[in-house]
C-alpha cells in the first residue's frame, strides 16, 4: 500500500476514562460522550483536525472502546475517508516482542504507535486529547511552530491564579519559549496552562518515546515524562496563546456549564460558524423536529427528531428525544433519545441518552436554603426514573 | 429475489417549485427532498440497484444525491445510476415514460441481473414497505402490480391512472388521465414487473409508436388482455403533490402528529443529504406552536402551523402561519406572513408583509428579497 507523505498528521488520545465524569462514562468513553444536542466531545478535535487541513487522525482508544469505534467508523462524517485522508481507530494490541499491551500513558500510547505514525513520515506530529470543547485551528499553531524552529509547541491559556494548580503550568520567557514546565504545582508560578495540546517535530518525539520506554522509573505521560525531559535536554520549546472559547468538560459541572454555555442570543462558545470552522457530526436520518399547540420553547436548543408537547426553558434537548404534555425540563441538559413522560418536572439535570424520566416524577431542581450551589442530578444511560418517584437534588442513578 | 429500481425524476410539475429543479428535488417536509422517500422506500426494501431517469434541470438533484454514500448507495456493484439525454445517447424529448425506459435499455439490458424493476414516480410521498409490494406481486402470478391508494378520486382531481374493482376485487374499470368519480383508486405511480417482461412490452410498445405508460403500458394492454394486472392497495400515507395547493396543504398536514409519524418513521426511517448544521436556537421571546423545524434554526419571533427547513432565521416580532419556508431564508423583524412558500434563501424585510390562502398560497422564488 502506499503512503503519501504527510506535513502534519494527529494523535487524539481517547482513551481515558473520564471517571469524573462518574455514571455518564460507566459504558462509554468520555470522548464518545454526547454535547450540545447532536455532537459528542470527540466532534470537536476531530472537526478541528479537518478544519485545519489535518486529514490523517489516529484515535487511540482503550476504555470502552465500542461505542466510540462505533462513532467513528471510517470517519466518513468528517471526511476523513478519501483516499489519502483516514480517521484510523487505534486500540492496544499484542506485539513479539511483549513491547506491548494496555497503554501505560499517554506517552506509552503514542510509542506503541509508532509503526502507524512513521507510514505518512510526517514532519510535525499534533497530540490532542478528546476531553475538550473549542474550536481552533492546529495548522496555525503548525506554522507558529515551523517558524519559530521548535522541537516542541504547546498551546496554553491563562487561567485565573486559585485554578493554576490543576493544570500544568509553562513558565516563559518574553519570546514566549518556555524555560519551565510544572505539572500540577501547588505553587504555580505563573498561570499559563498547557491545553494539552503539543505540536512536535517527529524525529524529536520519536527518540524521545523510544528513551522513555526503556526509563524503567517513567510514568510513560507527556506532561510528566516527555516534555520536562525535552526542556532538560535543551531542546527549543514555545508556548502558543490561545483565547478562545475552551472547556474542559471532565467533571459533571462543567459538561453541565459547557452545555448551558451554547445558549443565549450571544452565546459564550458560539458553535455555529462558516464553513471553515464547521463542526461536523454522525449524523442520524430523524425527521425536523415536531414543536406541539401545548409546547413552550423558551431558550433552548432542540435537535432533529425530537418531540416536544411540554415546557422546555434554557436547556438542551437532543436528537431522537421525546418531551412528554405538561413535563417541565429547565436548566437541563437532555441526551439523544431520553424520553420525558407527561407531568414529569426535570431541573438543573444531566439526562444521560436513553434514560427515561416516566410520568409525575421528579428530577432534581428543589434544593435547599442552606446549599450555596445547585447539585447537578444525572441519570445514566438507559436509566429508568419510576413514575411518581423523585431523584434528588446531586443524586445520580 | 434481485430487484431494480426505476426513478422518474421529471414527473409532472410542481408550478414554479420546478420552474429550476426537477420534481424529484422539490424540498418537502422540513429537511428532505421528494426524491427521498423514494430513494427510502427502495433501498429499505432491499434494492441496491436504482436508476434514476432525469430529462432536464437536473443539476440540484444530481448536487443533492452525488454518489448515492447517505442512501448506502455507493456501491462496486449496482448502485446508482443517473441516466440522463446524454447518458441515453440522445437528446429527444421523450413524449412519454416508455420511451425514456426505451432510451436506457442499455442500463435495462447491460447491467446486473435483476428479477423485477420497481418503477416509481416522484410527486407521491409515502412511506412504504416495498418487501411487502413485491412479495405481493410475486404471488399475484401477474405480469404488472400497480399500486393504487383508496380515497384520493373525488371527481375533481385529475388522476394520472384510476381504478375501480368489482366486489371480488377485481378490475372493472380503468381510467387515465381524468378526473375519476369517488371510490376508484389513485394509481400511487409505483409499478412492480419482471425485468424480462418490462424489456419487452416496453419494446413492443415503442415499436408501435405508443409511448405513455399509463395508458399504453398498463390500460391498453389491459384492455387488450395482454397483461395481468394486480391491484396493490397501500394503506399508509400517500401524499400527492402534484399542484402548489396540494403541496402547500400536504407540507402543513406533515404538522399533524399522526401523519408526521406515519411519513417519517411508519416503516422505515428517510435519509438525506447531511449538512451538519447546529440544533435550532430557541429563543427567549419566541414562540412556536405546531411546527415542524429543522436543525440550524434561529427562532425569536411567533410561528405557528408552518414548516420550517434548514437555518431558517426568525427574527423578533415577525409573526408567521401556514408556511412553508425553506432552507437559509431570512425573515425580518416585524414581518408578517400567512400561506405563504418561501424558496431558498429568501429574504423578507423587516416590517413586510405577505398574506396569502390556502388555495393560492404566495410563492416567493428563490434568492429573492421581498
Amino acid at each position: 500500500m502506499y503512503f503519501q507523505k504527510k506535513r502534519a498528521i494527529a494523535m487524539l488520545l481517547a482513551g481515558g476514562q473520564g471517571s469524573r465524569l462518574k455514571v455518564l462514562t460507566e459504558k462509554t468513553a468520555k470522548p464518545a460522550v454526547p454535547f450540545g444536542g447532536k455532537y459528542r466531545i470527540i466532534d470537536f478535535p476531530l472537526s478541528n483536525c479537518v478544519n485545519s487541513g489535518i486529514d490523517t487522525v489516529g484515535i487511540l482508544t482503550q476504555y470502552q472502546p465500542l461505542e466510540l469505534n462505533e462513532y467513528i467508523g471510517n470517519g466518513q462524517p468528517w471526511g476523513l475517508n478519501k483516499t489519502h485522508s483516514c480517521a484510523q481507530v487505534l486500540p492496544p494490541y499484542e506485539r513479539h516482542d511483549k513491547k506491548s499491551g494496555w497503554y501505560k500513558g499517554t506517552a506509552n500510547a503514542i510509542y506503541q504507535n509508532i509503526d502507524f505514525i512513521e507510514r505518512f513520515d510526517p514532519e510535525y506530529v499534533v497530540i490532542l486529547s478528546g476531553d475538550h470543547i473549542y474550536k481552533m485551528d492546529y495548522d496555525a499553531m503548525v506554522e507558529y511552530h515551523e517558524k519559530n524552529n521548535a522541537s516542541c509547541t504547546i498551546a496554553v491559556r491563562t487561567v485565573p491564579i486559585e485554578e493554576a494548580s490543576r493544570f500544568g503550568i509553562l513558565n516563559t520567557n518574553p519570546d514566549n519559549t518556555i524555560y519551565e514546565f510544572e505539572e500540577k504545582p501547588k505553587q504555580p508560578k505563573s498561570t499559563n496552562a498547557s491545553m494539552g495540546i503539543y505540536v512536535f517535530n517527529w524525529k524529536v518525539l520519536r527518540e524521545a518515546l523510544i528513551n522513555d520506554e526503556e526509563d524503567p522509573n517513567s510514568s510513560n505521560d507527556f506532561g510528566k515524562n516527555i516534555i520536562p525531559t525535552l526542556l532538560n535536554a535543551g531542546h527549543k520549546m514555545m508556548a502558543y496563546n490561545f483565547d478562545g472559547y475552551w472547556k474542559d468538560v471532565g467533571t459533571i459541572d462543567s459538561l453541565w456549564e459547557a452545555n448551558m454555555e451554547l445558549l443565549g442570543k450571544n452565546p459564550e462558545f458560539d458553535i455555529r460558524g462558516d464553513e471553515r470552522s464547521r463542526i461536523y457530526a454522525r449524523n442520524n436520518a430523524l425527521p425536523s423536529s415536531y414543536i406541539d399547540k401545548k409546547a413552550e420553547t423558551v431558550n433552548c436548543f432542540i435537535a432533529e427528531g425530537s418531540e416536544v408537547y411540554g415546557t422546555v426553558k434554557h436547556s438542551i434537548i437532543s436528537v431522537g428525544c421525546s418531551i412528554g404534555k405538561g413535563a417541565l425540563v429547565e436548566d437541563s441538559v437532555v441526551m439523544p433519545g431520553v424520553v420525558v413522560e407527561p407531568g414529569a418536572v426535570v431541573r438543573h439535570a444531566i439526562l444521560g441518552e436513553n434514560s427515561k424520566v416516566c410520568k409525575n416524577a421528579v428530577v432534581g431542581g428543589a434544593y435547599g436554603p442552606e446549599d450555596k450551589k445547585k447539585k447537578i442530578s444525572v441519570t445514566s444511560k438507559g436509566a429508568v426514573v419510576e413514575a411518581n418517584t423523585v431523584l434528588l437534588p446531586g443524586d445520580m442513578l | 429475489m434481485n430487484v431494480m429500481g426505476i426513478i422518474f425524476a421529471n414527473d409532472g410539475e410542481i408550478g414554479e417549485l420546478t420552474n429550476k429543479r426537477t420534481t424529484a428535488s422539490v424540498p418537502f417536509g422540513g429537511r428532505y427532498r421528494q426524491v427521498d422517500f423514494h430513494l427510502a422506500n427502495l433501498t429499505a426494501g432491499g434494492v441496491r440497484h436504482i436508476g434514476i431517469i432525469s430529462r432536464h434541470n437536473y443539476q440540484s438533484l444530481m448536487h443533492h444525491i452525488g454518489s448515492g454514500e447517505e442512501w448506502g448507495l455507493a456501491l462496486e456493484e449496482g448502485g446508482l445510476e443517473f441516466l440522463t439525454p446524454y447518458s441515453m445517447s440522445t437528446t429527444d424529448n421523450y413524449r412519454g415514460k416508455l420511451e425514456t425506459l426505451y432510451s436506457a435499455m442499455d442500463f435495462l439490458e447491460f447491467g446486473p441481473e435483476n428479477d423485477y424493476v420497481i418503477l416509481t414516480g416522484t410527486a407521491i410521498q409515502s412511506n412504504m414497505d416495498m418487501k411487502k409490494l413485491l412479495d405481493a406481486h410475486v404471488a399475484s402470478g401477474k405480469d404488472i402490480t400497480v399500486v393504487t391508494k383508496a380515497g384520493i378520486a373525488n371527481g375533481k382531481k385529475q388522476l394520472d391512472l384510476a381504478v375501480k374493482l368489482d366486489e371480488n376485487g377485481e378490475i372493472a374499470d380503468m381510467m387515465v388521465d381524468y378526473a375519476a368519480p369517488e371510490g376508484y383508486l389513485a394509481s400511487m405511480d409505483v409499478f412492480v414487473m419482471s425485468k424480462k417482461w418490462m424489456i419487452e412490452r416496453v419494446k413492443q410498445c415503442v415499436a408501435h409508436n405508443l409511448y405513455h405508460m399509463d395508458r399504453d403500458l398498463v390500460l391498453g394492454q389491459w384492455q387488450k388482455n395482454e397483461a395481468s394486472v394486480n391491484i396493490y392497495q397501500f394503506s399508509g400515507v400517500a401524499m400527492y403533490n402534484e399542484t402548489i395547493e396540494e403541496y402547500f396543504a400536504n407540507s402543513l398536514a406533515l404538522i399533524d402528529n399522526d401523519v408526521y409519524h406515519n411519513v417519517f418513521s411508519g416503516h422505515h426511517t428517510i435519509y438525506t443529504k447531511v449538512r451538519d448544521r447546529v440544533p435550532s436556537y430557541y429563543g427567549e421571546g419566541c414562540k412556536i406552536d405546531n411546527c415542524v423545524v429543522s436543525d440550524g434554526c434561529m427562532l425569536d419571533g411567533e410561528v405557528k402551523n408552518s414548516v420550517l427547513f434548514r437555518q431558517v432565521t426568525v427574527c423578533e416580532d415577525a409573526e408567521i402561519e401556514n408556511c412553508v419556508i425553506m432552507n437559509d431564508s431570512v425573515i425580518g423583524e416585524g414581518a408578517k406572513l400567512k400561506n405563504v412558500i418561501l424558496d431558498k434563501n429568501v429574504t423578507v424585510t423587516p416590517g413586510a408583509k405577505l398574506i396569502g390562502t390556502k388555495k393560492n398560497p404566495i410563492i416567493i422564488k428563490r434568492g429573492e428579497t421581498v
